[in-house]
Parts: C-alpha cells; sequence; structure tokens
C-alpha cells in the first residue's frame, strides 16, 4: 500500500514537472551562458548590414519645439539702388537712383519659434528613410520702430520678421556591415511672407549625398557633396562626416564639417553636453505687399543670411523620452546682403571664383549673444 | 491484476499529459529560439512563459564593462537599485502577447544602452526573421530593427 502511495506521488511529481515545464519554456540549465558563444544565423544567406548611429551618439529628435532668442546688437543697412535691365538706373545726374537710402538701427531682440518633426517611414536593417518639417520664425524688435523713411530692410524686419518653412528628407543605405550611403534633401520656402505663402518658385532645395564607412561601432565617418545656402547663398560645397565615442563613452565627437562641429561629453546617456558651432543660413525673399509701398517683389530681392553660432548645448532627460536641449553662445554674421536675381536666376558665385557681382545692398550686423531653448521628443 | 491496471492508468495520464502539452503550443511559440539584432553585439534568447513572452541578454560581444573590466551591469537603469544587475541574463523583452493576427504585441523593450523602456511590438517577416519595432506611444514614433534566428547547435560563424 504504501509502495503504490510513493508510486502515485512521483507520478504526480512527474505530470507537475511536466506542467511547469510547459508554463516556462526556459531553464536552469541556460544559465551557462557559454552555450550561445559560437552560434551562426539558420538562414546562411542572412546579411548584417551596418546601423545609421554609433554607440553613444546623442539621441535623434522626433519632435522639437523650441524658442531662439539673440540679444541687442545694431544693424547697418547700406543703399538700395534702381536696377533696370540688369544695370543701375541713373539719375538726371548720372548718379544711380537710390531706392531706399542706407541707415543704422539699434535691433534690441531677435526671437521667434522653432518647430520641426522628423518620422521615420521606413526603418529597416537595409535602408533607413525618414521625412520631416520644420518652421521658423524670426522676428525683429528694433528699438525704435522704423518709419516709412527708414530703410526698407529695417521696415521689412520690423514688420514681417523672416520665416522657414521646408520638409526634408533623410535616406541611410547601407551597402553592407562597414560601407554606407547617406542622402539628406530639403526645400525650404523662406522670406517675409506671413498667413498665406509664397508662390512655390521661390522654394529653395538643398541636398547632400555622402559615402561613408563604419569601422567600428563607436565610429563613422564620411565623404560627400552638398548643395547647401548655410552661408546664405547657393553654394556646392565638399563635406565631411565624422563621428565618434571613446572607449569609456565619456567623449565624443559629431562633426557635419562645414555645417556644424560639436566635441561631445556624456555625463551618462541622459546627460550630455556639447561644445562647438553650427552654421546657420538661408535666402530670403523679400515679399511685400504692394499696398504698403515699394513692391519688392518687382525688384527681385533675396537675403542671404549666413551666421556661424559659436556654443555650449546641454542635453538632458527630463523624463523617459522628453528631452530638454539648453544652448548659449556667441552669433557671428557671415553674410546678412540682399541680393539681386538676374532674371529670376540665382546668381552663383563659387566664393567669388565664378561671378564677382556685386550684392544690391550689403549690411552689417552687430554679433550679440544668444540662447536657444527646445523641448524634444527623442528617438528610440 | 491491480499492477496492470496502475500500469494502464500511469500511461494514459502519460499520454493525456503529451497530448495536453501538444494542444497547449500555439502559433506563437515560433517565436521561441534564439536571435541576434542587426548590430551583431548581442543575442537574445525568447522564452514563454505563462502565456506570454519574455526574452533575455544570453551573449554579449564585449562582455566586460571597459571601465571595470568586469562583466558588464545595467549601469545605465534609472533605477539605481538595478543598476548592479548583470546585462548577461537581463531580460529586456517582457510581456508579449500573440495575437491574432500574427503579432506579439503588449509587450515592451528595454535599451540597456540609454536605460529607457518602450512599447514595442514584433512581427515575423519569416520564420528566421523578425522586425523588433520599439515606439514611443503611438507605432509612426519608433524605430525598427531586424533580428535573425541563430541556431542553437554550435556552428562554424
Amino acid at each position: 500500500m504504501m509502495r503504490r502511495r510513493i508510486w502515485a506521488l512521483a507520478l504526480a511529481s512527474s505530470i507537475g514537472g511536466t506542467l511547469w515545464a510547459q508554463s516556462d519554456s526556459s531553464s536552469a540549465a541556460e544559465d551557462d551562458f557559454s552555450q550561445y558563444d559560437n552560434l551562426g544565423f539558420v538562414d546562411a544567406g542572412a546579411k548584417r548590414f551596418c546601423s545609421p548611429k554609433i554607440e553613444g551618439l546623442s539621441p535623434a529628435k522626433l519632435i522639437s519645439l523650441g524658442y531662439d532668442y539673440q540679444g541687442a546688437y545694431n544693424l547697418s543697412a547700406s543703399n538700395i539702388f534702381k536696377v533696370e535691365d540688369g544695370t543701375y538706373a541713373l539719375d538726371p545726374n548720372g548718379q544711380p537712383m537710390v531706392v531706399s537710402r542706407g541707415s543704422q538701427a539699434k535691433v534690441n531682440a531677435t526671437y521667434g519659434v522653432r518647430a520641426g518633426f522628423n518620422i521615420p517611414v521606413i526603418s529597416k536593417t537595409n535602408l533607413v528613410w525618414q521625412m520631416g518639417a520644420n518652421y521658423w520664425n524670426t522676428q525683429y524688435a528694433y528699438d525704435e520702430p522704423p518709419t516709412t523713411e527708414s530703410n526698407l530692410l529695417h521696415q521689412t524686419l520690423s514688420e514681417h520678421g523672416l520665416r522657414t518653412t521646408g520638409v526634408n528628407t533623410t535616406v541611410f543605405k547601407p551597402l553592407d556591415r562597414k560601407n554606407f550611403l547617406l542622402f539628406q534633401g530639403s526645400a525650404d520656402l523662406s522670406g517675409t511672407y506671413g498667413i498665406e505663402f509664397m508662390p512655390a518658385q521661390y522654394l529653395r532645395y538643398s541636398a547632400a549625398l555622402i559615402y561613408g564607412r563604419r569601422p567600428t561601432e563607436k565610429k563613422q565617418w564620411g565623404l560627400g557633396l552638398a548643395r547647401t545656402y548655410r552661408v546664405g547663398e547657393i553654394n556646392y560645397i565638399p563635406v565631411v562626416l565624422y563621428n565618434s565615442t571613446d572607449a569609456l563613452n565619456k567623449w565624443g565627437a559629431e562633426v557635419l564639417f562645414p555645417a556644424r562641429a560639436h566635441v561631445r561629453r556624456t555625463i551618462n546617456p541622459r546627460n550630455m553636453i556639447f561644445a562647438g558651432y553650427e552654421l546657420e543660413g538661408q535666402s530670403y525673399r523679400l515679399w511685400r505687399d504692394p499696398a504698403s509701398g515699394v513692391d519688392l517683389r518687382n525688384e527681385d530681392l533675396e537675403i542671404r543670411r549666413g551666421e556661424a553660432r559659436f556654443r555650449m548645448v546641454y542635453e538632458f532627460s527630463l523624463k523617459d523620452f522628453i528631452w530638454l536641449s539648453v544652448q548659449a553662445g556667441y552669433r557671428f554674421q557671415y553674410r546678412f546682403d540682399v541680393d539681386r536675381l538676374v532674371d529670376g536666376v540665382e546668381i552663383y558665385r563659387a566664393f567669388g571664383l565664378l561671378r564677382d557681382d556685386s550684392y544690391a545692398q550689403t549690411n552689417v550686423l552687430g554679433n550679440p549673444l544668444y540662447f536657444n531653448v527646445s523641448l524634444n521628443l527623442v528617438s528610440p | 491484476m491491480l499492477r496492470k491496471l496502475s500500469l494502464w492508468a500511469a500511461s494514459a495520464l502519460i499520454a493525456f499529459t503529451s497530448l495536453n502539452f501538444e494542444l497547449q503550443e500555439s502559433p506563437g511559440d515560433k517565436l521561441i529560439g534564439v536571435w541576434e539584432p542587426s548590430n551583431g553585439r548581442s543575442r537574445i534568447k525568447i522564452d514563454k512563459i505563462g502565456t506570454k513572452y519574455y526574452g533575455r541578454v544570453v551573449w554579449l560581444i564585449e562582455p566586460n564593462d571597459p571601465e571595470t573590466n568586469l562583466p558588464k551591469t545595467d549601469k545605465n537603469n534609472p533605477d539605481a537599485a538595478l543598476k548592479n544587475v548583470p546585462l548577461k541574463g537581463y531580460r529586456m523583452l517582457k510581456d508579449f502577447v500573440y495575437q491574432t493576427d500574427g503579432t506579439w504585441s503588449e509587450g515592451t523593450i528595454y535599451d540597456p544602452l540609454n536605460g529607457s523602456t518602450y512599447n514595442c511590438v514584433i512581427k515575423m517577416k519569416d520564420k528566421n526573421t523578425l522586425d523588433i519595432r520599439g515606439y514611443i506611444g503611438v507605432q509612426a514614433l519608433g524605430r525598427t530593427d531586424v533580428w535573425k534566428r541563430l541556431a542553437t547547435a554550435p556552428a562554424k560563424k
């Protein structure tokens, strides 16, 4: 009798063990992790591709809402001359006819909202494609509001400010485990427009194509060519990509030269400090309501804004994926000149190597301190 | 006679248990196995516990922390109590439930590189390939990684 009870108990234990095994497919034997050291793919044809990111890189921003503020500076605007048939129109005395006289004015602050988003459309191992959009609004607060007698640039900036609305795309195509192609393109509508957009003919296109290598998980570099407005006017320039992180994940570099270059100090993966610079620039159509006076549309004028921002940036996680970015630095003007298009066609000067046309207006800005704060939703 | 009856009863119970086991295998169990993320720096073993699927780190290309030369721990975890938990063995996929549309969802994925946990959905592209999409709130705000199944018997790489 006793033997039968023991046998029944053993059987019950056995069944119980089987049922337990059903509810947890792992087992204690798997704590011997060495059994996973030398495994190969089941699918022998499976290929590995390099990732667009490296270890330690600052997180990509999916959604960003920020505010940019520049301190006070003087803006010295030169004469704007009348042009007919591609040459200066002359007055009865044989002097160029002035459309608007030059003057200097103090700008107390330049400020505005900057918003953007980037959404992955395709995110696969062998292709990553992102689409995004951005909106920047820049307002100019003059110490003394310009009058109708003031230079047209002051009037325009004071009354309308500058805006950029654009769309962009990024395609990362890994070729294998080490090599990749990176394409970035954008179409921006920049000008003095308000609620109504300007005609699409004023869209400005930028693009860059880079061939890169990712020799390790902590380093990638690349070389390419870009069509850019970062110095204010159209240019075709070589670009260099370089991202790296040191062995201890403390220091790194994030560079897309000449657009930007930063040294990164990683306090921890949720706290990072950067020091470096970024070039900013656009070509802004001077688009003004003809009812307000001079119709600048007929003058075919565009502001070529190019500036360098030398800065410190602190980025940190407020909570999980919500990051705050705070930056402060020095805004250095490279160009804020007004260019006159010839029959609607931009002048490609190639830094004066190809052409040496004069600007319609040459302006000088003081270089103030600036700060920028943004709230960001960062990518996984 | 009694002995024969006991043996018959035991056989029936074992057969029933085996049948029960077969019946409890779900289509979702094809997720079970060892998988390698696209960066090739780790291997994850996915198991089923109860009715849900979990994945834990079983291999790291760089098992030791270069700073301490000791086995890596979850030092980026925002919870200070978990910072010393070894990464090897860490459950980074949690609570996945197989759905009728052929996906595994309702689970989370943990990224030890930044200590963040994301919503996650798993799709099987073919029997040896997974699309693992980590996302924030809605799937549009996310990133997909492709994982490949590894042969559990040792093989030359």
